[in-house]
């Protein structure tokens, strides 16, 4: 099962770093070592607001499927539906996948109708 | 035969019982929508929540031939001595008709009195202002 193609109330993106290990010493001068050249740890949250239980019923089923944390998995184009950029540009980043920072949150706001959040990080 | 409904078409039942001094009531029906706009729409777009009604009459500060007060039912839901306050029993079931002949057009539900006001005025007959919210579902709505 694929990551739900449902199109997100907000998103929230940023962007990670690249991997720099920074030192600095005594008289305040900084000292930058890069370990990589592939930018990671970005991270996305994505809210969905008001939808049915059956659709907030697919991201329970698809963390599952993907043993929580465990399983990297790409997202779908509805997920970066509204974006006007580059898609790229919020997606992950090259040789990165996304993976579930944190279960998702279910709020059920009335019967039929739930709110989720859902926030994931990007892995190499 | 076609009609055109009027206040003297209309009445207020407590529990019942038709109240005989009421000069006015309202009644309000709303409905709450939860957004569902997404990212990328350009127009909003909303699903239906929960519904409410509430409403409001007026009834004559009135004394019957029998002694009982005709909107004391109301008030001494709200205005009343001692520490007890108000009670999940203190519901009332209310019907607003407008009638036709033998013909009646009803909304019937329960309701708590949330508000009561009285007051006492020179050269004018003393009357009071009650508002209610129902509870749960409308048992009767033969309005349409």
């Amino acid at each position: 099962m694929a990551y739900p193609t449902l199109t997100p109330t907000s998103r929230n993106y940023n962007s990670g770093d690249y991997p720099v290990k920074t030192f600095r010493s005594q008289s305040g001068s900084e000292s930058r070592i890069l370990y990589g050249n592939r930018r990671t740890g970005m991270t996305l949250e994505l809210q969905y607001d008001n939808i049915t239980d059956a659709n907030a019923e697919l991201f329970l089923d698809h963390y599952d499927e993907t043993l929580g944390s465990y399983t990297t998995f790409t997202l779908p184009t509805g997920a970066l539906s509204g974006w006007s950029g580059n898609t790229d540009a919020l997606d992950a980043a090259t040789a990165n996948s996304w993976r579930y920072d944190q279960p998702p949150q279910v709020s059920n706001v009335r019967p039929g109708i739930s709110s989720v959040q859902i926030k994931l990080v990007g892995v190499l | 035969m076609a009609k055109i409904y009027t206040g003297r078409d209309g009445s207020l039942l407590f529990a019942g019982t038709t109240q005989a001094k009421v000069t006015s009531w309202s009644f309000q029906a709303d409905v709450e929508v939860l957004e569902t706009t997404t990212l990328g729409d350009a127009q909003r777009s909303y699903t239906p929540g929960i519904q409410g009604f509430s409403g409001s009459a007026t009834l004559l500060y009135y004394k019957a031939d029998d002694g009982s007060i005709d909107a004391g039912n109301f008030l001494a839901k709200v205005i009343s001595a001692g520490t007890t306050g108000v009670a999940a029993t203190d519901v009332v079931t209310l019907t607003l008709r407008l009638a036709d002949g033998a013909d009646n057009n009803d909304i019937t539900f329960s309701a708590y009195i949330t508000s009561a006001t009285i007051g006492a005025s020179v050269g004018e007959i003393t009357s009071a202002q009650i508002s209610f919210q129902a509870t749960g579902a409308l048992t009767a709505a033969s309005l349409s």
